[in-house]
C-alpha cells in the first residue's frame, strides 16, 4: 500500500494504492490523521490504484467521512476499481460517502 | 489442506498469506478477491480476540466439496460465535454509522455458507463459495 497526502490550506489531496487491509490500515490512518485533526475542511481521494479494501481499511474512510462532516466539509474519493465499489456497496458505505 | 498456526498473535498477515495460497483456491480473480476479503476478517477476529489471555493456536483447512470452496478455521479460545454478532444498520447516515461489526456481515454477503458450532472445546468456523460453474 502507498499513500500521498498533499495538502493545501483547508484542501487535500490523497492518493492511495494498493492493499488496504490489516497490516497496512495503520499507515493508511497514519497519513490521514493530520487531516482529521487540523483545518482540512475538504478532501479528494484518488482511489484508482486501491485494489483491495477490508472492514479496517473502510473504518478509516468512515473515521474521515464523520470528521469532515463534523466540521462541516465534504469527501469525495474518485476512481474505484468495481470490485473496490462492491465493498463499499454492500456495506451501505456508498451511500454515506460521496464516490464518484 | 490442514495448516496449524501457533503461535498466532501478530501472525495475520502470515496465517492470511498461506491459506490464500492453498492449492484449492480457484484461479479466478474476482473469487479470489471475495475469499481473501472473508479470510481476512476472519482470521483477523480470531487472532485479535479468540485468546484474550495469553496466546493460542488457530487450524485453517481448505477443502473442495463439489462445486464450492469450503475453508473451517477452528481455535481453542473463549467461545464467541460470530454468526450473533448483529447486522450494522447500513441506513444510517455517516454521523450516525459505528465503525464496527462489518467484517462478519461481509462475510456473510460473500460467502454462499456461514456456520458456527462450538465442539470439544474449540470454536468451529466454516465458509463455504461456489467455485465452479455449471
Amino acid at each position: 500500500m502507498e499513500v500521498a497526502v498533499i495538502q493545501e490550506n483547508n484542501k487535500a489531496s490523497v492518493k492511495i494504492s494498493g492493499r488496504l487491509d490489516t497490516t497496512t490500515t495503520p499507515q493508511f490512518q497514519e497519513a490521514i490523521k493530520p487531516l482529521i485533526d487540523g483545518e482540512t475542511t475538504e478532501i479528494e481521494i484518488d482511489c484508482s490504484g486501491m485494489d483491495y479494501t477490508s472492514s479496517l481499511g473502510l473504518r478509516s474512510f468512515l473515521l474521515l467521512q464523520k470528521s469532515m462532516s463534523s466540521k462541516g466539509g465534504s469527501m469525495v474519493l474518485t476512481g474505484m476499481q468495481a470490485k473496490v465499489r462492491e465493498v463499499f456497496d454492500i456495506t451501505g458505505f456508498s451511500s454515506i460517502i460521496k464516490i464518484v | 489442506m490442514l495448516i496449524r498456526f501457533e503461535p498466532i498473535s501478530e501472525k495475520c498477515a502470515e496465517i492470511i498469506e498461506q491459506l490464500m495460497s492453498a492449492p484449492e483456491m480457484p484461479q479466478d480473480d474476482g473469487l479470489l478477491f471475495k475469499i481473501r476479503l472473508c479470510v481476512e476478517e476472519a482470521v483477523e477476529n480470531i487472532v485479535s480476540y479468540a485468546y484474550l489471555r495469553g496466546d493460542g493456536w488457530l487450524e485453517a483447512q481448505t477443502d473442495v466439496l463439489g462445486d464450492s470452496l469450503v475453508i473451517t478455521l477452528r481455535d481453542a479460545g473463549t467461545p464467541f460465535n460470530p454468526l450473533d454478532t448483529p447486522d450494522p444498520d447500513i441506513t444510517l447516515s455517516a454521523e450516525e454509522r459505528q465503525p464496527g461489526g462489518l467484517g462478519i456481515f461481509l462475510c456473510k454477503k460473500m460467502m454462499d455458507t456461514l456456520n458456527y458450532e462450538y465442539k470439544d472445546g474449540c470454536n468451529i468456523f466454516c465458509m463455504s463459495i461456489k467455485t465452479k460453474t455449471n
